[in-house]
């Protein structure tokens, strides 16, 4: 038993592991970093194991099997990876499709797929069509089998691997019987676990989506999960607008307006989701996709029609925290964003 | 006298003779009759009896979940604890035992898979096939010489399949890249060097110590071959492969060069095993490595094969340029002299590397458990079959105890 309530003298440790085209951090106490280390150790071998079930860079991840099978025929898959691809169509059927992970193609059409975007010509992405849609995948769970109804559906676990990944992990780090703990996939999604010895809780920065824009709200966090959302990592420019790699499977377009969706929800796969999910609905639709204890802090580009109106616009719901509006007025707008 | 004892004090060149089945030990024994193996319509779902779902055997039943028509229907393990671990992966209950023998009296079961450790490898593979069922075996077959043989009898007199845990075999790019070498691509190959350098101290992290020798059995001789076996075994198949044959030397040396932690294994080995022709396989594994652990290269008269867990190149020696010379150059003006690198020239035999095309790129492991129970249904030996086991492990065996004592090993060949 390691954690801050014995009487043992900790000291905080931090590993990482590079998994899943980002470094996962671990933070946490132990007496010594030989000890950090082996505790870290099978945390991070579940991140690997859940790399090696949904990988779509690997070609020998399960999932890249069934994105090359399961159009020509039923695919066998084990209970695991079948409960996965459930819950992500549960995620997609909740959302209406703004959830999807049938968007591999989209991604590629797209240049986001291993590259930071490029823009399509209007016929490669009208071809694309075919080749989307969570309602083109079938599952027979009594078969346990995974079948794609049209040809060329591939699946990428972009909006929701990290959070499953970090949610495998805390089962394994809660079996070694870890009490305080923090585990960050590349900070997109964050769990933390107990708290620091003598904190309420492990405090959580959200960043303004300008970059160097500060902290617009701190939240602390014990026993619950964070995800954010954003267009930082894979984007482009191109004739003045700025294109991320979140998709809309809806227009087949990169989603516009939207800077960025930080979720809190108990489960790292849900707030994963979830957060990718409320990027890309619209604010009609939003609330109704949270669950009761989900909190959700929404920025939304708003075009300057004078400057005296605030830009952009936050929602925040049932959001635990104060949100430093300041920070967020000084954002550029879209056209100042080009010279970023 | 026993059977066992018999064996015991046969000489190799017996045992290769026994093996040949010309010899007058085998009948005398009143054994069971082994049981016909059930015949399977497309629609009937193989059962698995699974002994030892540890590590190793729980990646197997991942990959067994992921083949079509087959059911686990039994586990079997001596720590009680891997029962939940296969139910969750299995997700319902598995019908559990701690006596392999009680797993294999049930009636219900079509095959058996066995990934404990090595030692039990030999005698739970001939009471399965004995009892009338295929067995998919981790590798090594056998943890002693006369372990190895034993198998090969007993798959033999049954008549049953026997598959053993060298997926490699069943990996794309190596049966295209070994198959291009054995049609001559590379010339005729000479030599495969193979280096598993892990990156950490192959230890098990145990719950309780009285667990260390069932869950650390890796770090002790009375129940592993060290590295030769556990990790060399898969290249030595694969030279094996390549070359077509068996060794039939090894000379090897292993010591601990950094975990002094009470282990008796070497934390390093460097193995030379001889084959016909002059032929020679080198095996080195260590515990320190920054880059790539494992890889293979065969070296052939006209060119090199690297393979690795996950692709393989072959390496072809650029010709070599034969140019007319002009007299009144080279002769009236003489030849200039200056420096002489040139970065191009630093490895003049290697030219551009080829990489091997897969043709799949599924997890050779789910490869291996799909073609075993294509091999079930359809009554077929597999690819990586008993014989197969038998050159590879004979090789570890034999060669470990000689490692120990310091001089060169013998290894038996097995005869058709
Ligand atoms: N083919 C491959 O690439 C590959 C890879 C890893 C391991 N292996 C092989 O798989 C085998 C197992 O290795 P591992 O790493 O999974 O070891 P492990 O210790 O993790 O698993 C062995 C399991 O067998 C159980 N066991 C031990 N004695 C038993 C007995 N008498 N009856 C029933 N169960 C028993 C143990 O409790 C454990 O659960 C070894 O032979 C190893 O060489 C093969």
């Amino acid at each position: 038993m390691i954690g801050a309530t014995l009487n043992t003298v900790t000291q905080l440790y931090c590993t990482t592991h590079p998994a899943m085209g980002t470094e996962y951090s671990l933070y946490l106490y132990a007496p010594s970093r030989e000890q950090a280390a082996a505790i870290a150790k099978p945390v991070f071998e579940e991140v690997d194991c859940v790399d090696a079930l949904l990988s779509n860079y690997r070609p020998d991840s399960e999932l890249s099997r069934i994105n090359r099978e399961a159009f020509h025929h039923e695919v066998t898959t084990d209970p695991e990876v079948f409960r996965f691809l459930a819950t992500c169509l549960a995620w997609s059927e909740r959302s209406q499709g703004a959830f999807d992970i049938s968007v591999g193609k989209l991604m590629k059409v797209w240049k986001f797929f291993g590259a930071s975007g490029a823009l399509p010509s209007p016929e490669e992405i009208a071809a694309a069509r075919e080749h989307v849609g969570w309602k083109k995948i079938r599952l027979d769970p009594e078969q346990r089998t995974v079948r794609f109804l049209t040809a060329e559906i591939e699946l990428d676990p972009g909006g929701i691997g990290k959070g499953y990944a970090v949610d495998r992990s805390v089962k394994a780090l809660r079996a070694k019987g870890v009490s305080a703990a923090l585990l960050s996939a590349g900070s997109s999604t964050i769990y933390a676990m107990g708290s620091p010895p003598g904190e309420a809780g492990w405090k959580v920065r959200v960043p303004s989506p300008h970059p160097g824009g500060g902290t617009i709200s701190t939240v602390v966090l014990r026993d619950t999960s964070l995800s954010t959302a954003n267009l930082s990592e894979k984007n482009f420019v191109h004739e003045g607008q700025f294109y991320g790699a979140i998709m809309n499977p809806g227009t087949l377009q990169p989603v516009r307006g939207m800077l960025q969706v930080t979720v809190i929800s108990n489960s790292a796969t849900d707030s994963d989701a979830l957060s990718n999910a409320l990027f890309v609905s619209g604010p009609e639709d939003q609330a109704a996709l949270l669950g009761e204890q989900d909190c959700a802090l929404v920025i939304r580009e708003q075009i300057r029609e004078s400057e005296t109106q605030a830009a952009p616009k936050y929602e925040a719901i049932r959001w635990p925290s104060e949100v430093a509006q300041r920070h967020l007025t000084e954002l550029p707008t879209t056209k100042e964003k080009v010279k970023l | 006298m026993n059977r066992r004892r018999l064996l015991q004090g046969l000489s190799f060149s017996m045992l290769a003779a026994k093996l040949s089945g010309t010899s007058s030990l085998y009948g005398q024994a009143a054994e069971p009759q082994p049981q016909p193996a059930r015949t399977f319509s497309p629609n009937d779902r193989i059962q698995v009896g699974f002994i030892g779902p540890g590590s190793r055997g729980q990646e197997l039943i991942r990959q067994l979940l992921r083949t079509p028509g087959v059911e686990i229907a039994a586990q079997c393990d001596v720590y009680e604890p891997r029962f939940a671990e296969v139910n969750e992966l299995v997700g319902k209950n598995v019908p559990a035992h701690k006596d392999y023998r009680e797993l294999l009296d049930r009636k219900d079961l079509d095959v058996i898979y066995i990934a404990t450790p090595p030692v039990f490898h030999a005698s739970y593979s001939i009471a399965a096939m004995k009892g009338g069922r295929p067995v998919y075996c981790e590798k090594t077959i056998g943890f002693t010489p006369e372990d190895c043989t034993n198998v090969v009898e007993a798959a033999r007199k049954t008549g049953q399949i026997f598959q053993v845990g060298h997926q490699m075999r069943y990996a794309s790019w190596i049966v295209e890249s070994v198959n291009r070498v054995r049609k001559g691509d590379i010339g005729e190959p000479t030599h495969v060097y193979g280096y598993w350098h892990r990156s950490d101290n192959w230890r098990r992290e145990v719950p309780n110590p009285s667990l260390e020798h069932l869950m650390n059995w890796r770090l002790y001789r009375e129940s592993s071959g060290g590295l030769l076996e556990e990790l060399g075994s898969h290249h030595i198949d694969i030279a094996n492969w390549v070359f077509g044959e068996q060794p039939q030397t090894l000379l090897g040396t292993s010591s601990i060069a950094v975990y002094h932690d009470g282990r008796t294994v070497g934390d390093n080995v460097q193995a030379v095993l001889g084959y016909s022709k002059g032929r020679r396989m080198f095996f080195s594994s260590l515990t320190d490595n920054g880059l790539m652990a494992d890889q293979v290269w065969v070296y052939g008269t006209e060119g090199s094969l690297q393979i690795t867990l996950a692709d393989a190149t072959f390496y072809k020696r650029t010709s070599k340029m034969i140019t007319e010379a002009s007299h009144s150059d080279v002769v009236q003006k003489g030849v200039e002299t200056g420096a002489s690198y040139n970065a191009d020239s630093a490895m003049p035999y290697r030219g551009p590397g080829h990489r091997v095309n897969m043709k799949r790129d599924e997890d050779p492991t789910l490869t291996a458990c799909k073609s075993f129970m294509e091999c079930v249904r359809n009554k077929q030996q597999p690819f990586a079959n008993v014989d197969v086991g038998f050159r590879s492990a004979i090789a570890c065996s034999v060669g470990r105890q000689a490692m120990y004592e310091g001089r060169e090993a013998k290894i038996p060949q097995l005869t058709a």
